[in-house]
């Protein structure tokens, strides 16, 4: 018996074996795990708030100018002790990794105008309008794009977006808006059947904000739309 | 104007889910040797992963995290218990009877019982190398030690199961 017999022989022995439990249970069991995790975090957070050492960068939108300045990097996945700060207590944060990725967490849907200079200021083309229009007038959908294209470029991970600016295309930028009927949560791929009728076709919401779901594509990039 | 959707965190790990976890859990049961706790263990794997979905799903190989997070937690699992009952050590049961859940009928009794026979070591790489298909650097990655040393176990498991099997399997041939 050679190695690739015996290999075989050792998978299809255990090929009767399937996974049992559903996604949803598993999916629930997880977010509790999550609301334990937060519980410390945000008490440690707030002790360190009412101490006056983060105050001042945790209360305000990463737009201020104070802390874009000296904006402190969203925590990475190990480093839990500031991450409540920027997760909680900001409105937005905005991170950009060693390997060239933008982090956005939105937690409520402020500032968009600090938000789009934060994210131009990291080099990415983009526009974004938290007022429940689709976006800037100026701006025109990406025509060549796909499914796959957009998401080579963003991923979404709950009121996350991971952005990576060296997969747009040449010519490309992204729109990061909250769609109309802000608050009515809504699965993705679904259209919405209330609110104002967009001035463009509407796109399909992505993600559920705080203040609504928030969506994200790809736009021709001009001076105009994203900077 | 046409807008693309990008995939929400959930059903991007519905996804994974769907693809990755029998594979997880056949690993898991040959590396710990039962099926309920494999079961168990799997499960709560896939929940931490969902509750850090943003850092696995960036992960070279989540399902080698999967795995290496119900290893580590049955590890503990068997820490606590051990100091209450008095629980086999799942590396040194040779009878797979004696290990709830292995005799239900999905495995092949012989096969399970020459992979319980293995150190645990050796049944982790062979989980990862064989069930998972991991290649030799992610195996090592996951269990934290050396490619060498990956190939060494893998070496000696396979050459255990042979002389453990050939016999079997043979007599299977014959008939």
């Amino acid at each position: 018996m050679n190695d690739s017999e015996l290999s075989t022989a050792v998978r299809e022995s255990v090929a009767g074996i399937h996974a049992a439990t559903q996604v949803d249970e598993i999916i629930s069991r997880g977010r509790a795990l999550r609301a334990r995790r937060r519980i410390p975090a945000v008490a440690g957070a707030l002790t360190v708030a009412a101490g006056g050492a983060l105050a001042a960068t945790a209360l305000l939108p990463f737009g201020h100018p104070t802390a874009s300045a000296g904006r402190p990097a969203v925590a990475s996945p190990g480093r839990t002790a500031d991450r409540p700060v920027s997760a909680r207590l900001a409105a937005w944060t905005v991170a950009k990794q060693a390997n060239g990725d933008i982090d956005v967490t939105i937690n409520q849907l402020k500032d968009p105008a600090g938000l789009q200079a934060t994210l131009r200021a990291d080099g990415l083309p983009v526009t974004v309008s938290f007022s429940g229009s689709l976006m800037n007038a100026s701006c025109q959908g990406y025509q060549a794009g796909s499914t796959d294209a957009l998401r080579d470029v963003a991923q979404v991970h709950g009121d996350d977006l991971v952005i990576d600016p060296s997969a747009l295309p040449a010519g490309v930028g992204v729109a990061i808006f909250d769609e109309p009927g802000a608050g009515q949560p809504v699965l993705s791929g679904n259209v919405p059947t209330h609110g104002t009728p967009p001035a463009h076709p509407p796109a399909p919401p992505l993600l559920t904000a705080l203040n609504g779901p928030l969506a994200l594509g790809l736009v021709d990039a001009s001076p105009q739309c994203t900077g | 104007m046409r807008w693309m959707g990008v995939e929400t965190k959930q059903r991007d790990f519905a996804e994974f889910y769907r693809r990755a976890a029998d594979e997880c859990l056949r690993a898991v049961v040959v590396a710990a040797g039962d099926q309920d706790t494999a079961r168990e263990l799997v499960d709560e794997a896939f929940a931490r992963a969902w509750a850090r979905w943003r850092t696995v799903s960036r992960h070279p190989a989540p399902e080698a995290w999967v795995v290496r997070t119900a290893l580590n937690a049955g590890i503990s699992r068997w820490r606590r218990r051990r100091r209450e009952v008095s629980v086999p050590d799942p590396a040194v049961v040779n009878d797979p009877s004696a290990v709830g859940g292995t005799s239900l009928g999905l495995v092949d009794p012989q096969i399970m019982a020459a992979l319980l026979r293995l150190p645990a070591r050796q049944r982790q790489v062979v989980a990862l190398r064989l069930i998972l298909d991991l290649d030799t650097a992610r195996t090592a990655e996951a269990l934290g030690i050396a490619p060498g040393t990956v190939m060494a176990h893998l070496g000696r498991a396979m050459a255990a199961l042979r002389h453990d099997l050939q016999p079997e399997l043979q007599q299977e041939n014959r008939s």
